[in-house]
């Protein structure tokens, strides 16, 4: 089990040492179908993205699309952050970016369809309003997908 | 995390999220969250687990059937860190090398690569090195010419890049092995048994001396590491 009390303490400063005041009112889309009939898409900030991609930067607010076909060894991970593990997803590309559960899903049904690109995004180094922009591409592109609904993970 | 679900459904498209430090969240208040307690790194739980993976997908996507939000509920089973008596022992035999940086980095290289490429065939060739331009000998032998000359390493997107290859390298070595490892266990060897360790040490300390390039520190050493890897460097 890890909860902030659980980390040593300087890292827990750093977690809590920052406010974040809501981005602003509350948002809320409502699904207009049922899961089983859902488009879905991945989006990480884990840093990740195809084998020769631009590397993400110190502080980047960009994104990088990931084609829904991509082979687990084509994707590499360049966050800046030094203060996450990354054996496991060494391990197991599905512990941060679960594409082949979605596939599971969608062969049982659960889902109706997946993405044609999903997207990352590195989350480190930027307050969050630094993502608005980015975000904003990324629904763009996410509506020519015809896509309903995105699953989100960090790292 | 919490913006990138706060902007998209501004937009229009449905979210729904994981969360790995709760306060954040609840601080941002996205639309849908999941929060797990999970280590950071690890937002699905356990590596090559389907099940369990499985299971908190499902009550991530569950959270499109609340009728109003923001939502941010506690995912109640937590993924229990393997035991390090029952994680896979070290392969490698790592010893404290002689001479210049150049000649210690390359005495352990050779110890370690056979067990990467072991490691590589455990993972069916998929492995996270790639994100430097350079191999792994030209890596470790310009990191040795620069600590040679004590001089901080002139391109640092290249630097930045290597040293996350060097990284992913020895880790991925470490844990050749089949089973399941104690990340603890594998970076605390990484840090304090390895001559990459000491190296990265003395280049965080290099970097925290430099008047215009002390930021650049941070990413060497994560934050629990800066302090305790002092004893070891010299």
């Amino acid at each position: 089990m890890v909860r902030l009390s659980d980390l040593p303490s300087d890292e827990q400063a750093h977690l809590t040492g920052k406010a974040l005041p809501p981005l602003g009112p509350p948002v809320w889309t409502t699904p207009i179908e049922p899961l089983k009939n859902m488009r879905l898409a991945l989006i990480t900030t884990a840093g990740l993205h195809l084998r020769g991609d631009p590397l993400f930067e110190f502080a980047d607010g960009t994104y990088r699309p990931i084609p829904n076909h991509t082979a687990p060894r084509d994707i590499i991970m360049s966050h800046s952050s030094v203060n996450f593990d990354r054996t496991g997803f060494s391990e197991d590309i599905n512990l941060v970016f679960p594409i082949d559960r979605f596939r599971e899903l969608l062969d049982q049904g659960m889902l109706g369809s997946l993405a044609d690109f999903h997207y990352s995004f590195m989350g480190a180094g930027l307050e969050p309003q630094a993502f608005e922009k980015g975000a904003a591409q990324v629904a763009g592109l996410l509506k020519q997908d015809q896509v309903d609904a995105v699953l989100l993970t960090p790292v | 995390m919490s913006a990138l679900g706060y902007y998209l459904e501004r937009a229009g498209i449905a979210t729904t999220g994981i969360s790995l430090v709760r306060e954040h969240t609840a601080q941002l208040r996205p639309p849908r969250s999941l929060w797990v307690s999970f280590p950071l790194g690890r937002p699905l739980g356990i590596p090559n687990d389907a099940e369990f993976q499985h299971a908190v997908i499902k009550a991530a996507l569950e959270l499109f059937e609340e009728a109003s939000g923001p939502v941010l509920r506690d995912y109640p089973i937590d993924a229990p860190e393997v035991a390090i008596e029952s994680a896979p022992a070290c392969p490698v035999n790592f010893q404290r090398q002689s001479g210049s940086w150049q000649d210690r980095l390359a005495s352990e290289l050779s110890l370690t690569s056979p067990w990467y490429e072991i490691g590589l065939d455990k993972r069916a060739g998929r492995t996270l090195v790639g994100a430097s331009t350079s191999h792994i000998h030209e890596i470790l032998q310009r990191f040795g010419e620069d600590l040679d000359a004590h001089r901080i390493p002139a391109d640092l997107k290249w630097f930045k890049a290597s040293i996350e290859d060097a990284k992913t390298y020895y880790l991925e070595a470490l844990s050749a092995e089949p089973g399941r490892h104690n990340a603890r266990q594998l970076y605390r060897k990484l840090w304090h048994e390895t001559e990459l360790g000491r190296a990265l040490g003395l280049f965080h300390a290099m970097f925290m001396d430099h008047p215009q390039r002390a930021g650049f520190a941070r990413i060497l050493l994560p934050r629990d590491a800066q302090s305790s890897i002092d004893d070891t460097m010299n």
